[in-house]
């Protein structure tokens, strides 16, 4: 009887106590600077080096260049760029091989949809998605180049 | 209230009582209801949850958005059930859960049936539900539902025994089955109630109704994580609202049962309390079995069936014989001579 | 005449009850359990076939999805493998982060077997008490690497993420603040005779049973055997640390609880010396060549996860994919012992034995 009396102390105590829930739809969630969420790609800054369509382990990433229109520069543009969020798992691999940053997470993380066909996202799509970009992208598995590379510090 | 009952039926008195069953059922419903609500926001609170709170004020509309839900939902009788007693268990369920509310007592002066063996006949009607439940959990024709069936007739027939013994001792000493006048005879200071005299009762009543009332620790038959629902697996809609209305009647029945039979009934807990209006005591005295109820579930894990039939007929059933014995010798020693 | 039948039923896939999609089609006699058979697969993705096409950091985020409640361990097991074989040395900073994630990851992994299992038993509340506490440890971890459940920390060669400022203090509060959690728990259920009623002596077996099915974590301690790798092959920063193992004697599902919840209070007791001697400074990753091309060879490495001894076997040809990569998956062995304890129980204990178990579907089918 003494450990049926002592559990129900326990859950009369917590009548009281402070309460957990989150009011979250009403409410956006904060997450913390480091959270993946749905990818910001910007074009511009794209060299199309295929790094993230490579290592992405769900193959989830197309992407097509085309010359850069530009005759006086080197190198390709980007042409389309599609990442497909039915199998993206968001494991930040991309985001960490990129060497010019073109693509970095968010801390958006609605993607619920009605349809499939809406978890497609295009070069556009993904180009707007530029809100709560993540600040530190630490791409310690990109090669030497821009600001990327091994970083040591953070 | 109880002249009318004495009068000769009229038309008039026919209306009359079919108006206040009305009314009582109104009541019943709207009980149910806010119990629901009140069950569902205990529980969460207990669990560190805040509890419904998005339909309506408060979330008071909760339980009315559910059940206008389940009504509204189709319903389904599986193919291979057996249709005519599928269909007749939730209504057999249900209508003793409401007859047994008839004799219950809420003042001196309240009542709906003053029956000299009150006590025998809510015993009694209260058994019928479980055949509805065994009816239930065997014609749905799935196996989840037969063992919740057969459960609950196990449990059931273990538990009612006991449970009309423990109360053979309030029986003894006020020496009527009539509810009301177990009630009236409680005197009005709290150790003249019945619980502490009959303390040994109290506490097999108190078990053997929970038990009776299928909720937890002992709610085998339904047992969500090992028989997903139990016997109304197969039940959707208003059907299951009828399982659901059922249950939460007989938590309204057996909290007004133990109020009346130990906890005084409408008496003040003191004596120089008694300008309060004895219904409030009583709905107090009712509020606080049926939050006991709550807090029970919030806490307890559920009990193994073996252990609770050992428990039934090796503790309870001995427990409550003993009772009566003790009563039996108190009342022949001190009371008759 | 009357004549009786043994009744078939299929428990799963889809059930309160099974932790996920696993089956067991058992043969009932009234409520007694004649036969049980155990179906899995449910869940299988390949995830060793899908492997041999992938290289080892794609490999990782995989691994996360294999025990999703104890994502950290499984990442280590592999980043650990393909350490050994390559010979890399790790810097200690990354090898205390890796160590304060696993342990705290183990906390997490016990309240959610200790929150389900309570639920399985038919108490509701236990389970949201413990989520409670471990959406504390899963806010840190989302804090430190960005993810709630994937984490997909680690690497061949370090951590990816240093410890952000204040993590390290944050993990420091959460210990004392854990430890009073844990007498609440135990007040709550340790002692209520109805949940000791339901556990006590069931699903029991011997130590000699035990090693023959090959069982491990607290399935095997729960018989004597005091096998725990930690201590036994220790790994990472393990022989750094003082912590004892808990072992039971009766083998029954009321030791494997116990010695569960004694395994938090002693992964809190490494984890308070861990944030003491937590390195103040330096690398999280070690030198590692940019395309991780492990010598050919074999390796099988094994540590302790929450749920027993995980190991990995990987046969490399000296590309930078494995030519075949195998996990033991303990989870996956520990139910091999599944149909055996259920002969002869009850359908209720079927949920107890199987709940006391602690599996991780994913696991198990992989």
């Amino acid at each position: 009887m003494k450990g049926l009396l002592k559990g129900l102390g326990v859950t009369l105590k917590s009548m009281t106590a402070k309460k957990i829930t989150t009011s979250y739809p009403d409410e956006p969630f904060v997450m913390p600077d480091r959270f993946r969420g749905i990818q910001h790609f910007i074009p511009d800054q794209c060299i199309v080096c295929n790094q993230c369509a490579r290592v992405c382990p769900t193959e989830c990433i197309t992407l097509t260049g085309k010359p850069n229109p530009d005759p006086e520069k080197k190198g390709k543009v980007i042409e389309t760029f599609d990442i497909n969020f039915e199998i993206c798992i968001l494991c930040d691999l991309c985001t960490e091989v990129c060497p010019t940053e073109a693509i970095v997470m968010t801390n958006n993380f609605e993607l619920a949809s009605y349809s499939r066909d809406d978890l497609y996202m295009d070069i556009n799509w993904l180009d707007s998605n530029n809100k709560n970009v993540r600040k530190d992208n630490n791409n310690i598995g990109a090669p030497q180049a821009g600001k990327g590379g091994a970083k040591k510090d953070v | 209230m109880g002249s009318w009952l004495d009068e000769t039926l009229t038309w008039g008195n026919t209306l009359i009582f079919a108006l206040w069953g009305i009314i009582l059922l109104v009541l019943v419903l709207g009980f149910v209801t806010y119990a629901i609500y009140f069950e569902r926001k205990v529980i969460g609170w207990m669990q560190l949850r805040i509890g419904p709170n998005r339909v309506g004020p408060l979330g008071l509309l909760q339980t009315v958005a559910d059940i206008t839900k389940l009504l509204i939902k189709e319903d389904t009788i599986p193919r291979k059930a057996d249709r005519v007693l599928f269909i007749l268990a939730p209504a057999l369920a249900y209508v003793p859960a409401f007859g047994v509310l008839a004799v219950i007592p809420y003042t001196n002066e309240l009542y709906f049936a003053d029956i000299n063996v009150g006590l025998l006949y809510y015993v009694a009607l209260s058994g019928i539900t479980t055949i509805a439940i065994v009816l239930g959990g065997w014609a749905s024709n799935n196996k989840y539902a037969l063992l919740g069936g057969m459960r609950s007739a196990a449990q059931m027939i273990s538990y009612e025994v006991p449970l009309v013994i423990s109360v053979v001792g309030v029986i003894m000493v006020s020496g009527t089955m009539n509810l009301r006048s177990i009630g009236e005879q409680q005197g009005d200071w709290f150790w003249q109630w019945n619980f502490l005299p009959q303390i040994i009762g109290f506490v097999v009543f108190i078990i053997a109704a929970v038990s009776e009332l299928n909720r937890t620790p002992f709610d085998l038959p339904e047992a969500e994580s090992e028989l997903v629902a139990g016997y109304h697996v197969e039940y959707s809609g208003f059907r299951f609202a009828f399982f659901m209305l059922t249950e939460y009647v007989y938590v309204y029945a057996i909290a007004a049962l133990t109020t009346v039979l130990f906890l005084g009934g409408w008496h003040a807990p003191l004596a120089f309390l008694d300008f309060v209006p004895g219904i409030i005591w009583f709905l107090l005295k009712f509020a606080f079995i049926v939050f006991f109820l709550f807090w029970l579930r919030a806490t307890m894990p559920r009990i193994r069936i073996d252990q609770l039939m050992g428990m039934g007929w090796k503790v309870l059933l001995p427990l409550a014989i003993l009772n009566v014995f003790i009563t039996a010798v108190y009342l022949e020693l001190f009371i008759k001579g | 005449m009357i004549r009786t039948e043994e009744l078939l039923l299929n428990v799963g896939p889809q059930h309160p009850s099974t932790h996920g999609v696993f089956r067991i089609i058992v043969k009932l006699d009234g409520e007694v359990i004649k036969e049980a058979i155990p179906v899995m697969g449910y869940l299988h993705r390949g995830t060793e076939k899908l492997a041999e096409n992938l290289n080892y950091t794609q490999i990782i985020p995989y691994t996360d999805r294999m025990d999703y409640v104890s994502a950290m361990t499984s990442n280590y097991v592999l980043c650990h493998a393909v350490e050994t074989l390559m010979g890399l040395e790790i810097p200690e900073r990354a090898d205390f982060m890796r160590l304060i994630v696993m342990e705290l990851q183990r906390v997490a992994s016990h309240l959610v077997w200790w929150g389900t299992y309570l639920l399985d038993i038919g108490a509701m509340s236990p389970f949201l008490y413990a989520f409670r506490d471990r959406e504390i440890i899963i806010d840190l971890f989302n804090e430190l690497c960005g993810a709630r459940l994937t984490y997909n920390y680690m690497r061949v060669g370090g951590v990816k993420w240093d410890a952000p400022e204040g993590w390290i203090d944050k993990v420091r509060e959460f210990i004392p603040y854990m430890e009073t959690k844990l007498v609440e728990y135990d007040n709550l259920v340790s002692g209520n005779e109805i949940f000791l009623a339901r556990i006590k002596n069931v699903g029991q077996y011997d130590a000699q049973t035990a090693i023959d099915y090959g069982l491990s974590g607290a399935n095997l301690r729960c018989t004597g055997v005091d096998w725990d790798l930690r201590k036994v092959k220790p790994y990472s920063l393990y022989n750094r640390f003082e912590f004892d193992v808990p072992l039971g004697k009766r083998g029954d599902c009321f030791d494997r609880y116990l010695i569960r919840l004694e395994e938090i209070r002693q992964s809190l007791r490494i984890l308070k010396q861990a944030v003491e001697q937590f390195p103040s400074s330096g690398d999280t990753m070690g030198k590692v060549p940019r395309v991780i091309r492990p010598p050919a060879g074999e390796v099988y490495v094994s540590i302790e996860s929450p749920r027993g001894e995980i190991g990995c076997h990987i046969v490399s040809k000296g590309k930078a994919e494995p030519y075949r990569l195998k996990f033991r998956r303990p989870s996956f062995v520990n139910l091999q012992i599944l149909p055996k304890l259920l002969v002869g129980e009850t359908m209720t204990n079927l949920i107890t034995i199987l709940g006391g178990i602690d599996i991780v579907v994913g696991e198990v089918d992989c």
